[in-house]
């Protein structure tokens, strides 16, 4: 067993697990999606990121910029959330929402890949 | 410089064709355009509007080009109908001229030559790790070409025959092969095919003229003093000229080699099935091999081959009698000679009923397998060592289940290759073919381990530099101070207790050979290793001795910790990370 797999593993599905609860749901429907739960998958996204710095292995490399990608979109969402309800105070209409639940479904398919590569590599080396 | 010019030439022969088209078309337009401003144009509420140059212009570029979108802005009265339509038929013409002298051009046989040599120049250029120029592409070349591509190695192939450049543009190869038809001995041709790119690593010359392999290796010598030389040469005054070049040179005799192998072969039969199962020769495995038998022999044809083997089986005390149609000469002439073809009163002559072997050695594939068959039907129980001259008639050879087949171009390509791709697997058979006390047994052995270790899947030589290129994490962790042992190295990366199916044969460490290295071998940077093993196994040693987690895993059986978090954990010991 080695600890920093299990670390990282946790990591990395407990983001993808959370960014998949929060996209669930009608697309326009600001009821559906949760803020608090925004809040923690970019959270939880930025320790997974984190965790994959150092890594001089080429797998290591590929899941820091799938990382990345994630951290990108998610934070595109939150923003974007913050200028429309703050800022411009536009407030949460279903098109703003639509634009925040695909951003975050781009983070999604970035940490789908995150797993996938994950999994294939310990499968590959069997441990 | 002389590159430059030839890659500008193309440039420039396209200006220098094109300069009277295109000052016609300018010629043309500026005429047509000028007269179609000037001309009245129609009266609309009492004013005149004539053309704009804009609209001229655009009349023009729809006119010449046969599109022709109607009269704007307005409609054009009579005069200028009558101008539009001579504009038309002048453009239109002038047109043709000009895509006509581009077409020209392109079907010039030397436009066209002067473009591949472009596209050529370019090629090498690209290439980024290291290659070899092979001047040449017959039957050795192209064998040549298929074995360092199975090793991803490419070549830039050079051949005065533009048939064999074009088929060599049609084969499968894994690596770019790219391949120019030219004179090789033309020093701009050797330039062209990057002799003196830094990525050069030597050049082979194997046309089929010796004055050609000759020239070309001079000139590659005066033009890169540190490149490698291969040339194939059958000539002993040729040879003696390659060798006095300087620098690394390596004259490639097939009949020397071959009768190398055969001399190997009548010490140590085991020798020859470790090298043809080495060589990936089909059907050979390792404990196949053929015994030459000692006894009398009969040489059939005495001619470069006969002379060659006719000298290593008296070396080793033989019996031989020579069979051919002309005369004896030279200084090495046999004791039993018999003049005339090979016929089966020759052969009754020659004691055929008490001969052990037969070397069926012309340089006509027909006559050697007919020399065989009437052989073998006076004394069935011959050994059958038969010269195949062409590379088509290996059905033939194959169907006649002959010991031990000699063909000169397999041997040369063989043997070319074996010195690119594994030059430490000589100085390891001389090693195991010395006349040592205990060498027989350790050529067993090293057979028996490899029997063990890959048996019956397909063997895989590599050579491998404990260098930056090539290992840069073994690099790594030698320089922070670790050891790097042999046998740890090479044990799998999934399963400690288990090693990969690898045998390492030799390793160069500065100017001392180690052959058959044990596991406890400390491996220090700049070593090269000679190596036997499947290709997966050796994909994965290769792997490892890139990736430092790897390397430590299989070194120490540690786990290291990868991300900035994990090693400060461990440098704080918070909590261990091993297994």
């Amino acid at each position: 067993m080695n600890l920093e797999k299990v670390i990282f593993g946790f990591f990395i599905v407990l983001s993808l697990t959370l960014n998949f609860g929060f996209f669930l749901g009608e697309i326009n429907n600001p009821d559906h999606h949760n803020v608090l739960e925004l809040f923690i998958v970019i959270v939880v996204n930025f320790i997974a990121t984190v965790l994959k710095l150092g890594d001089r292995s080429q797998i290591g490399a590929v899941l820091l910029s799938t990382s990345l990608v994630a951290d990108l979109e998610l934070i595109a969402a939150a923003t974007y959330w913050t200028v429309a309800v703050h800022v411009t105070e536009t407030g949460m209409t279903p098109d703003v929402m639509v634009t925040i639940i695909s951003l975050s479904g781009g983070a999604l398919l970035a940490n789908v890949i995150s797993v996938v590569i994950l999994v294939s590599e310990t499968l590959m080396s069997r441990l | 410089m002389a590159e430059s010019i030839d890659l500008n030439r193309v440039s420039f022969i396209v200006m220098r064709e094109m300069r009277s088209p295109i000052i016609a078309l300018i010629v043309v337009y500026a005429i047509s355009i000028l007269v179609m401003v000037s001309i009245p144009g129609p009266v609309i509420e009492g004013k005149t509007h004539n053309m704009s140059i804009f609209h001229a212009l655009y009349f023009m570029t729809y006119t010449a080009t046969t599109t022709g979108f109607g009269e704007i802005p307005y409609e054009f009265n009579n005069a200028q109908r009558f101008w539009a339509m001579a504009c038309l038929y002048v453009s239109v013409i002038t047109w043709f001229y000009a895509i006509g002298s581009i077409v020209r051009l392109f079907q010039n046989p030397f436009f066209v030559r002067a473009l591949e040599e472009r596209q050529f120049t370019k090629a090498v250029k690209r290439i980024s790790g290291p290659f070899f120029i092979v001047c040449g592409f017959g039957d050795t070349g192209s064998l040549l070409a298929r074995g360092l591509s199975d090793h991803g190695f490419p070549a830039v192939i050079i051949d005065d025959n533009e048939e064999r450049i074009k088929t060599l543009k049609l084969r499968d190869y894994r690596v770019a092969m790219s391949g120019f038809c030219a004179d090789a001995s033309v020093p701009k041709h050797l330039l062209e095919a990057g002799v003196q790119h830094p990525n050069c690593k030597a050049v082979v010359a194997i046309t089929n003229c010796e004055e050609t392999n000759l020239k070309i290796a001079a000139l590659a010598r005066l033009l890169n003093p540190g490149i490698g030389i291969i040339a194939m040469s059958k000539v002993e005054v040729f040879e003696e000229t390659l060798a006095t070049l300087g620098g690394e040179v390596h004259v490639v005799d097939p009949f020397k080699t071959f009768a190398k192998v055969l001399g190997s072969a009548l010490k140590h039969p085991e020798y020859t099935g470790l090298s043809q199962w080495l060589a990936k020769e089909p059907g050979a495995t390792l404990n196949k091999f053929c015994a030459p038998p000692m006894g009398h022999w009969i040489i059939c044809g005495y001619g470069r081959m006969g002379h060659e083997v006719n000298r290593v089986l008296t070396l080793h005390g033989i019996d031989t009698t020579v069979i051919d149609p002309h005369e004896a000469t030279g200084s090495e002439s046999p004791a039993q000679y018999i003049v005339g073809r090979t016929t089966a009163k020759t052969l009754v002559k020659a004691r055929v009923d008490q001969a052990v072997g037969i070397l069926a050695g012309t340089d006509d594939d027909g006559h050697n397998l007919g020399i065989l068959l009437n052989a073998r039907n006076l004394n069935p129980g011959l050994f059958s060592l038969v010269r195949q001259n062409r590379h088509e008639n290996r059905l033939a050879f194959a169907a006649a289940n002959i010991d031990l087949i000699m063909q000169p171009t397999m041997v040369t390509s063989r043997r070319i290759l074996f010195l690119l791709i594994a030059p430490l697997l000589k100085p390891f058979f001389a090693y195991l073919v010395a006349d040592e006390p205990d060498r027989q047994q350790e050529l067993l052995a090293v057979i028996q381990r490899l029997n063990d270790k890959i048996g019956v899947r397909q063997p895989h030589l590599q050579t491998i530099f404990i260098n930056e290129n090539s290992s840069h994490a073994a690099l790594k962790y030698l320089a922070d101070g670790n050891s790097l042992r042999l046998g740890h190295l090479i044990r799998h990366p999934d399963d400690l207790t288990k090693q990969l199916p690898i045998v390492v044969l030799i390793i160069k460490s500065g100017d001392t050979l180690i052959p058959l290295p044990s596991d406890d071998y400390q491996l220090k940077s700049g070593d090269q290793l000679l190596l036997c093993g499947t290709q997966s196994a050796v994909r994965l040693l290769n792997a490892t001795l890139n990736n430092e987690y790897t390397l430590a895993f299989v070194q120490s059986g540690q786990i290291l910790p990868r991300g900035y978090v994990m090693q400060w954990f461990a440098r704080r010991q918070i909590f261990t990370i091993q297994n």
